[in-house]
C-alpha cells in the first residue's frame, strides 16, 4: 500500500520536472503544474491571512473584548476593502486601504531619516589620513565612491558645460565624481551579478537534492510524460500548419 | 561560414549550456570532489560575536522570512545558527512576516531532529507563526509580542508558554536574526527594531540581495551578515554540523566554473568576430 | 465627493500626523504611555487590514479564473478549472482547520497543522514554488553567455569584479589563488558598500518624499479609479 507521503513525494518530483520542461518548450504538463501552483498558492495565501487574522484579532476579541474592542474598527475597515467589487460603493474600500498605507507610511517616515540617511552619512565621515595605508585607501574609496554615486543621482541641479568658453571648476569636480560614481556602481553591479549566479545555482542544487534525487523514478516517469507531450505538441503544430 | 561563426553557433545553442549546467550540478553531487572550504573572516566574526556575547539563558528572536525556493540558500544557515544558539543555552522565539514561514519552519524542524532533540517547545523555543502586515507587524511585535498575537502557530496561548513569560518586546532580546530572501525585511528590522530600540541585528541573506544590504552592515546597524549558501557552508563548518551548505559547495564550484568559461568564450568569440569582420566596425 | 475622496485623504493625513506625534513628542510619562498604546493600536489595525488585503488578492485570482472559464475557450478552461479547484480545496481545508481549533481545541489542530492542508503545501506548493524560482538559473546562464560582452571599460570592470566575486564565492577559487576569498570580502565591504550607499540614501529620500506627498494629498494613486 502506497502511503500519502510517498505519493506526495512522487507528485512533488513530477511537478518539478513538469515546471522545468518549460525551459525546453511550453507543454500541457507545464500548464497543468503552473495552474495547480497558482491555485494552491492563492488558497494558501487566503488561509494564512485567515490564520493571522484569527490569532491577531479574533482570539483577543473573544477572550478579552474589554481591551481589544477597537479591533472591530479595523475589521470593519478590512471588510470595506471588498467593496472594490461594487460598481456603486467601490469608494468605501479607500477607507481600509487609506488607514493601512497611512500607518505604513508613518512607520517608515519616522525612522527612515535616521536609518537610511543619517547613519549612512555618519558611516561615510571617515579619516582620510591614517597611519595604516590600507585603512587610508579604504576610507578614500568609501568616501569618493559614495560621493560619486550621490553625484550621479543628481537629476535636477548640477553644473552644466557652458556652450562657449571654458567649463568652470565645479563642472570638472562634478564630472570627476560622476565618473567615479559610475565606475563604483559597476563594481557593485559586478558583485551583484556574481551573487545572483550563486543564488540561482543554489536553488537548482537544492531542487535536485530535495525533490529529484530522492524520487528518481517518479522524476524520470514525469520527464518522459513531458517529453511525449512536447513531441505531440510539435507534431500537432506542424500538422496544423 | 568562418570558424568563429561556427563556434558562436555551437555555443549559442541553449540546449548545450542547459545540459552542461545540469551535469555540472548533478555530477559533483553524485561523485563529490571534496574541495576544501575556506572560512572567510566575516563569517568567523559573526560566529565569534555569538560565542563571546551570548550567555546561557539569553534570548534570540529569529525572523524566518523566505520562500520555499530559497531553502537551499537559507535553511543551512538557519539550522547552523539554531545549533549554535542551543549549544550556548539560548532560547529562541521564531516569527514570520511572510506567509510561507510556517512551511519553511516545519520543513526546517523535520530536517534537523538532532538540533531540536532534548529541546522543549514552549520552554526552549516558540514559533509565533505568520503575522501579516509587513513593517506594521514588525513595529507592533517590537513593542509587544503578546500584545500583537495571542496564540502561537499551533494554537497555544502565549501566556501559557514559559519562554513567553521571559520576553515580550524588542529590548528583551539579546540578538535578532533576520533570515530573509527579501530586501524589505532587513529595512523593516533596521527601521523598527534597531533604530528605536538598538537591539543588535544579524543578517542571513540570500546571496543575490547581500550587496544591496551591505550599507547597513557597513554602518554598524547590524553586527554582521551570513551570505547565502557559501556563508552557510562556512557556518556549518564552524558549528560542526554538515548539511546542505557543505554538500552543495562542489556543485556550486563546477557550475560557477562553467559559467565563467562561457562568459570568457563569449567574449573571445565576440572580439574575434569583431576584429576579423570587414573594417572592424561595431556589430 | 467629500466622503469619496476628501475624507479618505483627510484620514490618511490624520493618521500620519498622529503617528509622527506619538513617536517624536514627549510631554510626561503618562502621556507617553497613552501615545505608545495608541501607536501600537494603529499598527495592529494595519496588521488586521493587511490580512483582508491578502484575502482580496486571493479572491481576485478566483474571479479572474472564473472569467477565463467563461471566455477563455476550450484551450484555457480546463486549466482554469485546475486553479479554481486547487484554490477552493486549500481554503476549505484551511477553514476546516480553523473551525477545529474552536470546536475541538483539545485536538491541537490549526490551519497550518490541518493534515490535508499540510499535505498540500508540503507536496504541491513547496516543490512547485521551488521549481518556479529555480528555473531562472537557465536563463541567467544563457544571458551570461549572450549579453555579458565587454564593449567598453565599464563593462570590463563589471566583468572582472564579477569573475573575482564568483571565484571567491566558490571553494574552487581558493585552489586557483587563495587571495580570491579575502579579495571578495574586500570588494563586498568597501567598493560595493560605497556603491550601494547612495542607493540606500536615495531609497530613504524616496520614502520621505512619498510620505510627504501622501501627507499633503499630492499622492492619490492608492485611491484607485478616478471619478
Amino acid at each position: 500500500m502506497i502511503s500519502w507521503e510517498v505519493l506526495g513525494a512522487w507528485l512533488g518530483a513530477a511537478l518539478v520536472v513538469w515546471i522545468y520542461s518549460f525551459v525546453y518548450r511550453d507543454n500541457v504538463f507545464y500548464k497543468f503544474a503552473e495552474h495547480l501552483f497558482v491555485g494552491v498558492a492563492a488558497g494558501y495565501s487566503i488561509s494564512l491571512a485567515l490564520d493571522s487574522l484569527n490569532r491577531v484579532a479574533i482570539k483577543p476579541l473573544s477572550t478579552n473584548p474589554a481591551v481589544s474592542w477597537h479591533y472591530v474598527i479595523a475589521i470593519i475597515l478590512g471588510l470595506l476593502m471588498f467593496m472594490k467589487y461594487s460598481k456603486k460603493y467601490y469608494w468605501l474600500a479607500r477607507y481600509g486601504v487609506g488607514v493601512n498605507i497611512a500607518v505604513g507610511t508613518a512607520l517608515a517616515l519616522r525612522t527612515t531619516p535616521m536609518a537610511n540617511i543619517v547613519r549612512q552619512i555618519t558611516a561615510t565621515i571617515l579619516p582620510l589620513w591614517t597611519p595604516d595605508p590600507v585603512t587610508t585607501l579604504n576610507n578614500w574609496l568609501l568616501v569618493l565612491i559614495t560621493l560619486g554615486g550621490l553625484t550621479y543621482f543628481l537629476f535636477t541641479i548640477f553644473p552644466k558645460k557652458p556652450e562657449a568658453g571654458k567649463p568652470s571648476l565645479p563642472y570638472y569636480v562634478y564630472r570627476v565624481l560622476y565618473t567615479i560614481g559610475i565606475y563604483g556602481m559597476m563594481v557593485g553591479f559586478g558583485a551583484l551579478f556574481a551573487n545572483t549566479i550563486m543564488t540561482r545555482v543554489g536553488f537548482l542544487i537544492s531542487i535536485y537534492l530535495q525533490y529529484l534525487q530522492p524520487n528518481a523514478w517518479a522524476s524520470i516517469t514525469a520527464a518522459l510524460l513531458a517529453a511525449i507531450a512536447i513531441i505531440a505538441g510539435i507534431v500537432m503544430g506542424r500538422s496544423r500548419k | 561560414m568562418s570558424f568563429l561563426s561556427k563556434v558562436e553557433k555551437v555555443l549559442s545553442a541553449r540546449e548545450l549550456l542547459y545540459t552542461l549546467l545540469l551535469v555540472a550540478v548533478i555530477a559533483p553531487i553524485l561523485s563529490p570532489i571534496g574541495l576544501p572550504i575556506g572560512i572567510s573572516s566575516r563569517t568567523r566574526d559573526v560566529y565569534n560575536y555569538i560565542e563571546n556575547n551570548l550567555k546561557p539563558g539569553c534570548h534570540v528572536y529569529v525572523e524566518v522570512y523566505y520562500e520555499v525556493a530559497a531553502r537551499g540558500e537559507l535553511e543551512p544557515a538557519l539550522m547552523a545558527l539554531t545549533k549554535q544558539f542551543f549549544d550556548k543555552g539560548c532560547k529562541i522565539v521564531y516569527g514570520s512576516l511572510i506567509s510561507t514561514g510556517p512551511i519553511v519552519f516545519s520543513l526546517m524542524l523535520a530536517g534537523a531532529p538532532d538540533i531540536f532533540a532534548g529541546k522543549e517547545y514552549g520552554k526552549d523555543y516558540v514559533f509565533l507563526g505568520y503575522i501579516s502586515g509587513g513593517e506594521s507587524a514588525a513595529a507592533s511585535l517590537a513593542k509587544s509580542i503578546k500584545g500583537t498575537v495571542k496564540v502561537d502557530n499551533y494554537g497555544n496561548p502565549l501566556e501559557t508558554l514559559p519562554l513567553m513569560k521571559e520576553v515580550d518586546s524588542a529590548t528583551d532580546f539579546d540578538l535578532v536574526v533576520i533570515v530573509s530572501s527579501g530586501t524589505d525585511t532587513f529595512n523593516y528590522y533596521v527601521r523598527q527594531w534597531y533604530t528605536p530600540y538598538h537591539t543588535p541585528l544579524l543578517f542571513a541573506a540570500l546571496s543575490v540581495i547581500a550587496p544591496s544590504i551591505e550599507p547597513f552592515v557597513g554602518a554598524k546597524q547590524a553586527i554582521g551578515m551570513i551570505v547565502g549558501q557559501r556563508g552557510a557552508a562556512e557556518y556549518e563548518l564552524l558549528v560542526g554540523r554538515k548539511g546542505l551548505g557543505i554538500a552543495s559547495m562542489d556543485a556550486q564550484s563546477i557550475s560557477h566554473l562553467l559559467i565563467i568559461v562561457f562568459i570568457v568564450l563569449g567574449n573571445v568569440v565576440y572580439w574575434g568576430m569583431r576584429v576579423t569582420s570587414r573594417g572592424g566596425g561595431r556589430k | 465627493m467629500v466622503v469619496r475622496r476628501v475624507l479618505p485623504q483627510f484620514i490618511v493625513s490624520l493618521v500620519i500626523i498622529l503617528m509622527l506625534i506619538f513617536y517624536f513628542f514627549y510631554i510626561n510619562d503618562d502621556v507617553a504611555k497613552t501615545f505608545s498604546a495608541d501607536d501600537k493600536a494603529l499598527s495592529d489595525w494595519a496588521v488586521i487590514i493587511s490580512s483582508f488585503a491578502l484575502i482580496v488578492g486571493g479572491v481576485d485570482i478566483f474571479r479572474f479564473h472564473l472569467t477565463q472559464l467563461r471566455r477563455g475557450g476550450l484551450k484555457q478552461a480546463p486549466f482554469s478549472v485546475v486553479t479554481l479547484i486547487a484554490e477552493l480545496t486549500m481554503v476549505v481545508f484551511g477553514a476546516y482547520g480553523l473551525a477545529l481549533s474552536y470546536l475541538n481545541p483539545a485536538l491541537g489542530i490549526t490551519i497550518t497543522t490541518q493534515p490535508q492542508f499540510r499535505w498540500l503545501y508540503t507536496y504541491v506548493y513547496a516543490p512547485s514554488d521551488s521549481a518556479m524560482y529555480s528555473i531562472l538559473v537557465f536563463y541567467i546562464a544563457s544571458a551570461s553567455y549572450r549579453a555579458f560582452r565587454v564593449r567598453n571599460p565599464m563593462a570590463l570592470l563589471l566583468l572582472i569584479v564579477a569573475i573575482i566575486v564568483m571565484l571567491g564565492n566558490t571553494s574552487l577559487g581558493a585552489l586557483i589563488w587563495p587571495g580570491f576569498l579575502p579579495l571578495r570580502d574586500w570588494i563586498m565591504t568597501i567598493p560595493n558598500t560605497a556603491a550601494f550607499r547612495p542607493i540606500t540614501i536615495g531609497a530613504g529620500l524616496g520614502v520621505i518624499i512619498l510620505g510627504l506627498r501622501m501627507l499633503v494629498w499630492r499622492e492619490v494613486s492608492w485611491m484607485g479609479r478616478r471619478e
